[in-house]
């Protein structure tokens, strides 16, 4: 330490000329100070950083080069003349000078000739996400993010320039730092079951994103690439003085929508109506204004019974109701949940090692009770510079989290059960009506309280996941790096859930069967994804004007998913444990797929001058998943850009017009996810009993199609890009028009094959339309300072063609007809559904209106689209597409000295959504037991008192028809953040930190949708198709988004 | 040079297969993967009872079922609503009877193909003999329920498949007739099978439905392309039914709790089956059955202390059939409940609980042990009855002797006389939730008078269309219209 401290005071001696240099950097624009920016000595490891002041001072020859480098500012070199530097930096933070993350490498900003769009990553740390989906919404034109779940840490589904593919999912490829992930399709229900690409992977450690819309910078990424690449940059560690920052918020987050039902009274309201009738209806002589003794009588029941078809509860109508209990289930189940997150990171690095190492724990309870969801992750990044020629790096990111869901979103879910759960029980019962030992109230439903389920359900997603990387990159010559990556994906997954009996069944049965009737089950699953990637880039610029940029490569990619799963049988041996060691027999199977790709790739840029830019690739892919005949295919793009305001004759207005650049582009890219085995002869186990034993049956599962293969999609894109006033507005428009063919089709076939559909690629698919990014420096300069970033899409979908010359597909129907149509020119999955128009008056009636089964006055009138005379579901007609037509998303910026504030709002409007949750809670018909929409206050109860013209006569016998009274449009406007910040750095010495922030966040604060028969118009749930064939994610109780509040405090050392 | 080796060991492993599925390429080459191909095509019998429960019994008279709103599917069953070309039960009969003819197709070829790695000859004549006693089979059922439907004899593609048009009726007997008439001789008797093999077709069950596809076909020709032509083959079917009865292997039970102990879930393989389809509960994949629930109220299962079913509302049993039920039949209480309390709410109307044991209710409501029997000897010898009184040989006295035999042992007094209503009244409460009512309407020529009387009386909801003959057939779903336009005729009255 002596030693140390000598050498170190004799160096100082040594170099004699060494003095103090003292400084100030300050914003050239603006001139406002800059804190924290870095200061190094070129070729030293000596350093220091700008304090609140902008000032900093160090040690330094005249001579010798500093480096001021700054997050948002172009780095700038400056030679020490004197003892005192001014220095000025330039704002980086208009975009064109900025480097984007493409396939395979790096580009500048402004040599982009495709459609690149990035997020402002800088708040992402200050917002209470769990996940990185969930900061992309609003942020990037084209790129739409469905808040599909509330249940926190699943993941959501993102959408690039609309949907092209029918049943092989619409998600983008996900690319970690160089590393294509593993693609999830969604499954039927709209959930990932057997992961998402982003699940866990924390949002503060993410530098930035970048999202390849058109085929020309995605098709680098061959037959992965049709519905956009998503890259994800992770921070990395930057030469100089190591940063400690510590991060962390605590807050709350709630409901951000009540469900307007039925309040009790007016439950019993509308139950005394229809049982009134219904007794009235059932004989001769029955009145309405019998009461429930004279009744039994009639009815010939003793005492202690109830037909409650056609009594009521006579405590109904009692003063105080005395034994019964008003409940709003949605007030008993929702709450506010507690948020937290701690992150701490280190990163800096020197000459020849660079790194950044991160912890943190993310705590999330849901907004419903005994949801929540805790992660824990760590992340190295480390590079090593062994020799000039040598770079060696290791990224590895353990994480661990746990999301406890007792099943809350979903058909016949709590969620659903608790909102059409009758309003009015037992007191005896309190809260938990048929659980334990309290009986069903004789008239509400058989479901067991659903806050009995909510608390003593065990159900836990438990995953460990791994992502790592390794790479060696060796520079050949001057320009040209070859480059190896090893890369490994490994999750593992674990379910497990727990139903202890008495939360099910009825009473009769928890007191005699007890634990016979408990269930428990645990299902595993292992996704190993191994990806090898090969890549030689060669780098020059030849004779001043020609710059090239070269680059081959080959990888290898291969996926394992092993899954597993048990369950009980015939119940539990004990009732106190949980695992399934004393389950009375347990069932279980495993099964294994893999899949691997191959792939060839190479791609050329050129620009002369700076000026005239050119690009092209190709890809050749080759996976197992195609079938015999098709195994390889081409993935080829090229694309043009002109930097228009490089040219001399722009050169008098580039004061105005800074930036010009037009840009076109044409590429092909495909989607293969289309199952692992999809091309091949499988059989499958149609198992039969004979003489009372198990045999094994089997047969072909399915019609052979070795010609199966990827998705194509031609995506044509013009763009032009602005820049006005030295880029203080830039400004870029896209118009594309990607058409996707050889759509994989399960294409209905004539049952007499033995099969309902066969695979092929068949069909075809346009998605148009064209987006709008601008960002703006409104006011700079001065103390206070706006911006503003706005992004506007629009995309219009159309369906081009399906197979052998059909016109239309009716997507099937799990529940009733279908009310989903594919039909050639209109958009996929258009509602197909009869119209509402009104009630039916008896003038209606007698005039001949046409009436759906034994329909009466009072009961809702249709639309009798054929004109036959009767409404059946030969009148459905097509009223509404599930996809916004146009999605925006605006964020302002201010800053007053210290403070900052940020506002996020982002909306759509164009899209309808087709509520199948309407089915259990606005119903026509609907029973007493269930309770139903607060819309059904004002509904018709005689022609005096005809009510709001929607919801007929709840006495209506008619049953139900598909149509418009669940249908709501999907239009929504959302604040989604707004976070106040203030710089505490102004107010601490700088030797205890050198950085400090205090901020606010409200997520999801405020907002407006349509949908009032349902919390969220993303959501998705349940596959209404109930086909595997055409799943149709859709809504049937699906949680609100939530809404969150935090309080955030943000050091540096 | 290692590079290039590198890549081309990567190339292979393009190559991927199945580790969790077998393929077609690596099967049908050892005599068990016949018999397994042979299992696949009685697997495609699992959704019959639950089909003729649908479409059967809840057509007919026997249940009055539209008392959900119109909510449940069952309900336009019953009520004749027009529009069932997407009724998830005709849909289903449809599918699912081709799927079995695929597989037997499937297995046809295979052994006229490999079948020579089965060198037992007796077990690939039976295995042939089964084929194609199933394929018959699916076709009878397809036949009664839509009338005129394609042919396929082979296992066709896609598009071969969209150019095949429907047959005529005649034509469908004729490829039923000789599927049987060729798997009678190769198909063994009751006796030959043992353990894993007991309940496969036997050369009894395949003369039965040789017998009965030759009675239908004599039923009337309503003028709408039904499975009844008018023919006169009573004579054949009578001497079919006379080899099952000659051959000594079956006979009634009788004794005390005889007609209950045919459903017994004890008593399986008892030697009233001539044919039926299996089920065992517990198993992994599932093959249990779901037919006995099918009819039951939930709350039912509630009031006897088990957990629901599946959500299922009452489909009651109609006014009309409690009434037909003399004083004393025993079989009456055994087939229907009659009304029960649950947690103070009473239901007063009947359901079928023919299935049901209460103490055997599985903890999963799709894996209910007991099978289903298609065809008792009760049913062979009144279908003898029915022949004889359409002018088959024999006399009157065998008809009462048949009749009287079954009244019997349900507790009920001789009758002499009887005439072909007395017969289809007694089959109506013999046969009660087994599917056989809608069959035996149209099959007796009786289906339009006792239908459109019975929705006279019955019908005090107003939920049922007026009957036609032409709803003797249902419509030829609409995803099957839709996959070949222009190829078919849909069933007239849809």
């Amino acid at each position: 330490m002596k030693l140390l401290f000598f050498l170190s005071l004799s160096l100082g001696n040594v170099s004699a000329q060494e003095t103090a240099i003292k400084g100030k950097v300050i914003d050239s624009h603006n001139s406002n100070a800059l804190p924290g920016v870095s200061v190094l000595i070129k070729g030293k490891t000596t350093g220091t950083t700008t304090d609140t002041t902008g000032s900093f001072s160090i040690q330094a020859r005249r001579g010798e080069t500093l480096i001021l480098s700054y997050v948002g500012y172009k780095s700038k070199e400056v030679v020490v003349t004197g003892s005192t530097l001014h220095i000025e930096l330039e704002s980086d933070s208009q975009g064109l000078e900025e480097v984007v993350v493409v396939g395979y490498g790096q580009q500048r900003r402004a040599d982009v000739t495709g459609a690149v769009t990035s997020m402002n990553t800088e708040k992402l740390a200050e917002r209470p996400l769990p996940r990185v989906d969930q900061a992309l919404v609003g942020q990037m034109a084209g790129v739409r993010v469905k808040q599909t779940t509330g249940n926190p840490g699943q993941g959501l589904s993102v959408q690039v320039r609309g949907v092209g593919s029918i049943s092989a999912g619409n998600e983008p490829l996900y690319v970690l730092d160089g590393f294509p992930l593993s693609g999830a399709t969604p499954n039927a229900n709209g959930g990932y079951s057997s992961g998402n690409p982003l699940d866990n992977i924390n949002p503060n450690d993410i530098e930035s994103i970048q999202v390849l819309k058109d085929a020309s910078s995605a098709a680098i990424y061959g037959s992965r690439a049709a519905n956009g690449v998503v890259i994800i940059t992770t921070k990395k560690g930057k030469t100089g003085k190591p940063a400690i920052n510590l991060n962390t918020y605590v807050g709350y987050n709630e409901r951000s929508k009540k469900l307007d039902m039925l309040s009790a009274d007016e439950w019993i309201d509308r139950a005394v109506e229809m049982i009134n009738a219904q007794w009235v209806n059932s004989g001769e002589g029955r009145t309405a204004a019998q009461s429930s003794a004279e009744r039994r009588q009639i009815l010939g029941l003793s005492d202690d019974e109830v037909d409650t078809r056609y009594m009521y509860d006579d405590r109904w109508l009692q003063a105080g109701h005395p034994g019964l209990n008003f409940i709003d289930w949605q007030d008993e189940a929702f709450r506010k949940g507690l948020i937290q997150n701690y992150q701490l990171s280190a990163s800096g690095g020197a000459d020849a090692v660079k790194y950044y190492i991160s912890g943190n724990y993310n705590g999330q309870q849901g907004m419903i009770k005994e949801q929540d969801f805790t992660s824990y992750s760590a992340r190295a990044n480390v590079e090593v510079k062994a020799n000039k020629r040598l770079t060696f790096g290791l990224n590895v990111t353990p994480t661990y989290s746990i999301n406890n869901d007792p099943g809350v979103e979903g058909k016949d879910n709590i969620l659903h059960q608790l909102v059409s759960m009758s309003p009015v029980q037992e007191a005896s019962s309190g809260l938990y009506p048929n659980v334990g030992d309290n009986p069903q109230y004789q008239w509400s439903t058989s479901t067991n309280s659903p806050i009995g389920k909510l608390e003593q359900t065990l159900a836990a997603t438990k995953r460990f996941r791994t992502v790592g990387s390794i790479f060696a990159q060796y520079q050949i010559l001057d320009g040209l790096n070859f480059k190896t990556t090893l890369n490994l994906d490994h999750n593992d997954n674990t379910f497990k859930r727990y139903i202890p009996f008495t939360i099910t069944g009825s009473l009769p049965n928890r007191q005699s069967d007890l634990t016979k009737r408990t269930s428990g089950t645990y299902s595993t699953f292992r996704r190993q994804t191994l990806v090898n990637e090969n890549t030689l880039t060669y780098n020059k610029t030849l004779a001043e004007n020609h710059s090239i940029s070269a680059l081959l490569g080959f990888s290898y990619n291969s996926d394992k998913l092993d899954n597993a799963t048990m369950s009980s049988q015939n119940g539990y041996g004990s009732s106190t444990i949980t695992t399934l060691n004393y389950a009375l027999g347990v069932t279980g199977n495993t099964t294994e797929t893999k899949n691997v790709l191959l792939s060839y790739f190479g791609r050329l840029q050129y620009a002369y001058k700076d000026k005239y830019l050119l690009s092209a690739s190709a890809r050749r892919d080759g996976s197992s998943r195609f079938g015999a005949n098709t195994k390889w295919g081409w993935f080829p793009s090229a694309s043009i850009g002109w930097r228009v305001s490089q040219e001399d004759f722009m050169q008098n207005i580039s004061g105005t017009l800074s930036e010009l650049k037009l840009r076109a582009s044409w590429g092909k890219s495909g989607n293969y996810n289309i199952g692992d085995y999809s091309s091949l002869a499988l059989l499958g186990n149609y198992a039969y009993s004979l003489g009372g034993q198990l045999v094994t049956g089997l047969a072909p599962s399915g019609i052979y199609n070795p010609d199966l293969t990827w998705e194509k999609s031609d995506t044509y894109d013009v763009g032009v890009d602005f820049g006005f006033w030295n880029n203080r507005i830039t400004a870029t428009i896209d118009y594309y028009n990607r058409k996707s063919t050889g759509l994989l089709l399960n294409v209905p076939v004539s049952q007499i094959t033995g099969f309902v559909s066969s695979l092929d690629n068949a069909g075809s698919v346009r998605n148009q339309g064209w987006e709008f990014e601008i960002n703006s420096q409104n006011i700079t300069g001065g103390a206070f300072n706006w911006s503003t970033s706005f992004n506007f899409s629009h995309n219009s979908n159309k369906l081009l063609s399906l197979a052998n010359g059909q016109s239309q597909l009716l997507i099937p129907s799990s529940f009733d007809i279908s009310h989903s149509i594919l039909r050639v020119g209109e958009p996929m999955y258009s509602i197909y559904v009869v119209r509402q128009d009104g009630i039916l008056s008896q003038e209606d009636i007698d005039n001949g209106a046409a009436l759906y089964g034994n329909e009466t006055e009072g009961d809702p009138k249709y639309f009798d689209a054929n004109g036959d005379g009767v409404i059946d579901e030969n009148d459905r007609i097509i009223m509404g597409q599930p996809n916004p037509k146009y999605t925006w998303g605006i964020t302002n910026t201010f800053r007053y000295k210290g403070f900052d504030l940020s506002v996020l709002v982002q909306g759509q409007w164009g899209g309808s959504i087709y509520s199948l949750f309407g089915r259990a809670v606005n119903r026509t018909g609907t029973g007493i037991v269930d309770n139903v929409l607060g819309s059904w206050r004002d509904r018709w109860r005689s022609p005096e008192d005809p009510g709001a013209g929607k919801v007929g006569k709840a006495t209506g016998t008619f049953g139900r028809i598909k149509n418009t009274d669940w249908l709501y449009p999907s239009d929504y406007i959302r604040v989604r953040n707004i976070t106040l910040g203030y710089d505490l750095g102004r107010m601490i010495s700088k030797t205890v930190l050198s950085g400090a922030r205090i901020f606010v966040t409200a997520e999801n604060f405020f907002g407006h949708d349509k949908y009032d028969g349902g919390f969220n118009p993303e959501a998705t749930n349940t596959n209404l198709s109930g086909s595997t064939q055409f799943p149709e994610a859709g809504d049937y109780g699906g949680l609100p988004i939530p809404k969150s509040f935090i309080f955030g405090l943000n050091f540096t050392f | 040079m290692g590079f290039a080796l590198t890549l081309l060991s990567c190339e292979n492993e393009l190559d991927q297969q199945p580790i969790s599925d077998p393929t077609a390429e690596t099967f049908y080459a050892i005599p068990n993967d016949f018999i397994q191909g042979v299992n696949a095509v009685y697997s495609a019998l699992r959704g019959y009872p639950d089909r003729q429960l649908n479409l059967s019994e809840t057509r007919s008279d026997n249940l009055y079922a539209v008392s959900d709103g119109g909510v449940r599917d069952w309900e336009g069953i019953n009520g004749f609503h027009r529009t069932l070309m997407s009724n998830p039960y005709v849909a289903e009969a449809w599918l699912n009877d081709y799927s079995g003819i695929n597989r037997a197709n499937v297995v046809l070829e295979q052994l006229a193909e490999h079948g020579d790695v089965v060198t037992d000859t007796e077990l690939r004549g039976r295995l042939e003999g089964e084929a194609r006693f199933l394929r018959a089979f699916f076709y009878f059922d397809l036949l009664r329920w839509y009338g005129r439907v394609p042919i396929v004899d082979h296992v066709v593609t896609a598009a071969e498949a969209a150019a095949i048009p429907q047959s005529p009726i005649g034509d469908i007997y004729n490829f039923i007739v000789a599927d049987l008439q060729a798997a009678i001789p190769v198909l063994p008797a009751k006796s030959a099978y043992a353990g894993v093999d007991q309940g496969r077709v036997t050369n009894a069950a395949a003369r039965t439905l040789l017998a009965l596809a030759y009675m239908t076909q004599s039923g009337p020709d309503y003028g709408i392309n039904g499975p009844g032509m008018g023919a006169n083959n009573w004579q054949q079917a009578a001497d079919l039914l006379d080899e099952v009865i000659n051959s000594g292997a079956y006979q009634m039970l009788q004794g005390n709790n005889a007609y209950a102990s045919i459903f017994s879930y004890d008593n399986e393989y008892n030697s009233e089956v001539v044919f039926d389809v299996q089920y065992t509960t517990g198993q992994n994949p599932v093959a249990g059955g779901t037919f006995p629930w099918l009819l039951v109220p939930d709350t039912w299962f509630n009031a006897n202390g088990h957990p629901n079913q599946g959500g299922l509302t009452i489909r009651p049993v109609s006014n009309d059939l409690l009434n037909a039920y003399e004083s004393g039949d025993i079989r009456k209480d055994f087939t229907i409940q009659t009304g029960y309390v649950f947690n103070g709410v009473a239901e007063p109307r009947s359901f079928f609980k023919k299935y049901v044991d209460l103490s055997r209710v599985p903890s999963n409501r799709e894996d209910w042990p007991i099978n289903f029997i298609v065809w008792r000897y009760t049913d062979v010898l009144m279908l003898k009855a029915e022949c004889i009184l359409h002018g088959a040989s024999g006399s009157q006295q065998q008809i009462d002797d048949i009749v009287n035999q079954v009244r019997v042992r349900a507790g009920l007094t001789p009758v002499a006389n009887i005439d072909l209503a007395r017969l289809m009244d007694e089959r109506r409460k013999e046969f009660a939730a087994e599917g056989s009512r809608w069959h035996d309407l149209i099959r007796s020529g009786l289906v339009e008078e006792v239908m459109t009387t019975w929705i006279e009386n019955e019908d005090s909801l107003n939920g049922i269309q007026p009957f036609q003959l032409n709803y003797t057939l249902y419509p030829i779903p609409q995803a099957e219209l839709d996959a070949k336009p222009g190829i078919y005729t849909q069933n007239a009255g849809y």
